[in-house]
């Protein structure tokens, strides 16, 4: 199989670099052109903010690695980019990579579901672009059923990954329901905002945004659907939240021991939790002592995070095996691609003279006479042909009879005459038309 | 089939215990499944004792402690098929287990039994004390959880105690329900023992070791509901209070049977 691919990802290279090198989809609309011009008969382009992969069958036998870089980098000039920031994949390497990426234990975090959908994105784009033909479409099935089987057999997507969704689940084991909870989130940066709208999505039911820069606040505020509250005005308010996220980039403190201590009065002891994934730190980590505040840090909350990660590895192996299978799937289909036109020839040859002794009776008879003759001649052939067929295929399929495959197809062509109704001859039949 | 019962409480808890510490959810079912065959086999073991003995099973300590066994568990069951809360068995059914364990060890059978035994408010007292106990002893059990999943979070374990246990809001409503349960009950208990028991023993005394105790920890109760639901005493004040009324009833009832001569003694 001559299947060739370039991968640049998290394992190769920085982010930096695989940010410069970042195809968007319009880029790769102007891209494929290219490739299907000078590289690749068909193939696809995965472009995430974590990897760039180009796979495809190379359209003649020159075709290498280096010219796959080269066209890239001619597109996107990125400076310090070089061969070794590329993974470079053959045939079964090339086609277990893929299924590699689909399964989501190749990403940046195991068992990331996104890929699966980013995956269905590019082959998606490549059939738009007819760039996708019978191999990739066939691989890109297995890509897909990869991505499936991934999710409903392992627990690989299982368990909190993030800081912010492992800050949820803390949550969860706190409160029974966000419906009738409030929370603050203090800092409006990039974090913050995540956290908002982490909180939002769980449905939280009041959500309130306090940040230094009020302009700030506001914005976040109008994205997420929730109160501002003025900064100066923050612990007087800190009582009526039973959430608080601190996710400022202050030297110090914001919220002391003493003002918990006063909120938790307030509260008359109603539990808080607060999440602090500042860093430095928003909250004095002394208030953990306070009965009724649960205080958790970026440390706390990575504690979950590493956890789950260290079960999401466990579930490698099984992951490993669905590739296999599907792997062993695909290969066995595209090993009897050789095989697949003499078996057509050979049942046409078949056919024709059904059809034509067939036709010959059509106008002697009652249609309902011709039917029933013509259904059965069909019926005959495909008895005839049934066990013909079914051994050649398995033959093939294995894909290490090569030999006997082809000499299986050369003695049914030679016996039944079929190259002298082919335009191709027996050869280039046999060896040409697995990437047809 | 004392022996055999106990067997199934064994089997019972121990696959609740394995459901709990395991990742995996091969028992899951099993473990309903096996509760459920040893509720089946409860009733029949009462039921077989009562033909047998001629009496209601509930004469000796002995007998009642495996109606509370039961009681524990049977309470157990109807909860987690309402809730669908599966984590918190292990700590109830060892309750069970417990009651059952000394009961199997002990017991004996009575034939002959004081006819005031056979009157029927007296059933009724017997069963709803009991039900009371059971009630508040699945607090305790709730609070218990409660604690040791606060001390869990607070502490950054998250272990399968963090993983396993509903959340902290959850079980403070399940030991605030099951306390309210065991408070009517033992209400119901104490009116009823009031107004049979004068009439029944001629020795009666309303300062009977029992009776004052058991009043006791009724009205304890009565003001943790009443604290809870002014929301004086919240979260783990409430699950401390819980458990420590829990402990206070179980002394006292051990101090009543073992230490002090009570009327309330049925066995022979």
């Amino acid at each position: 199989m001559d299947i060739l691919g370039i991968s640049i990802n998290h394992k190769t290279a920085p982010i930096g670099l695989r940010e410069a090198l970042h195809l968007s989809q319009e880029e790769i609309l102007e891209f494929t052109p290219i490739l299907k011009e000078h590289v690749f008969s068909e193939g696809y382009v995965l472009s995430t903010c974590n990897r760039t992969d180009i796979f495809g069958i190379p359209k003649s036998g020159k075709i290498s690695y280096k010219d796959i870089q080269k066209y890239l980098l001619d597109f996107k000039h990125v400076d310090g980019l070089s061969s070794e920031h590329f993974l470079n994949y053959f045939s079964c390497g090339a086609v277990k990579h893929v299924l590699e990426v689909a399964s989501s234990i190749n990403s940046l975090i195991v068992g990331d579901s996104q890929i699966h959908g980013q995956v269905k994105e590019a082959f998606l784009l490549s059939e738009d672009l007819g760039f996708s033909k019978t191999l990739m479409h066939k691989l890109f099935e297995a890509a897909v059923r990869v991505g499936k089987r991934t999710i409903t057999e392992t627990r690989i997507g299982e368990g909190a990954v993030t800081i912010s969704y492992a800050g949820i689940k803390i949550l969860e084991k706190i409160f029974s329901t966000f419906e009738t909870k409030a929370a603050l989130v203090i800092g409006a940066g990039e974090t913050g905002e995540l956290a908002a709208k982490h909180l939002r999505e769980s449905g939280i039911g009041k959500l309130s945004i306090s940040n230094r820069t009020l302009s700030k606040s506001e914005l976040l505020a109008s994205k997420v659907n929730s109160d501002v509250i003025p900064f100066e005005n923050v612990k007087e308010s800190l009582h009526k939240f039973d959430i608080i996220v601190t996710a400022t980039s202050a030297d110090g403190y914001i919220l002391e021991y003493e003002d918990i201590k006063k909120m938790m009065k307030l509260r008359k002891g109603k539990m808080c939790s607060i999440l602090d994934i500042a860093l430095p730190r928003d909250v004095d980590p002394k208030v953990t002592e306070i009965d009724g505040i649960f205080y958790n840090d970026i440390d706390s909350l990575n504690i979950i995070v590493n956890e789950n990660l260290k079960n999401r590895e466990k579930e490698i192996p099984i992951v490993d095996n669905i590739i296999m299978e599907e792997m062993t799937s695909f290969f066995k289909w595209y090993n009897t691609l050789n095989i697949v036109p003499t078996i057509k020839d050979f049942r046409d040859f078949f056919e024709e003279i059904r059809k034509d002794e067939v036709e010959k009776i059509k106008y002697k008879v009652h249609d309902y006479e011709y039917e029933k003759v013509d259904n059965m001649t069909k019926r005959i052939i495909g008895r005839i042909l049934h066990y013909p067929t079914w051994n050649l295929k398995r033959i093939s399929e294995t894909g290490t009879n090569f030999e006997e495959a082809k000499i299986y197809s050369d003695v049914i062509r030679e016996l039944f005459n079929l190259d002298h109704k082919s335009e191709n001859n027996s050869d280039d039949t046999f060896y040409n038309n697995g990437a047809k | 089939m004392s022996y055999s019962l106990l067997v199934l409480f064994i089997i019972t808890f121990l696959s609740y215990l394995y459901d709990f510490f395991s990742e995996n959810n091969y028992l899951q079912n099993i473990k309903r499944i096996s509760l459920f065959i040893t509720l089946i086999f409860h009733v029949v073991y009462f039921v077989e004792r009562t033909f047998f003995l001629g009496h209601l099973p509930i004469v000796t300590q002995y007998e009642i402690f495996s109606l509370i066994a039961f009681s524990i568990s049977f309470t157990y069951f109807l909860l987690e098929l309402l809730s669908d809360i599966k984590g918190t068995g292990v700590f109830i059914l060892f309750f069970a287990m417990v009651f059952q364990i000394k009961s199997s060890l002990f017991i004996q059978d009575v034939y002959v039994v004081n006819h005031v035994l056979q009157n029927y408010p007296l059933g009724t007292h017997v069963i709803t004390a009991i039900l009371g106990f059971t009630a508040i002893s699945i607090s305790a059990a709730y609070s218990f959880m409660y604690l040791l999943l606060y001390k869990n979070i607070k502490s950054n374990n998250f272990s399968v105690i963090f993983k396993r246990l509903p959340n902290l809001e959850i079980l403070e409503k399940l030991t605030f329900y099951a306390i309210i349960i065991g408070f009517a009950l033992l209400s119901i208990a104490v009116i009823l023992g009031m107004t049979w028991l004068p009439s029944a023993f001629p020795e009666f005394s309303y300062f009977d070791s029992k009776i004052i105790l058991t009043v006791l920890v009724t009205i304890i109760y009565g003001i943790g509901i009443y604290l809870k639901s002014k929301r004086i005493i919240i979260g783990k004040r409430f699950a401390k209070f819980s458990i420590y009324g829990f402990v206070f009833s179980i002394l006292s009832l051990m101090l009543a049977s073992v230490i002090m001569s009570s009327f309330h003694n049925f066995s022979n």
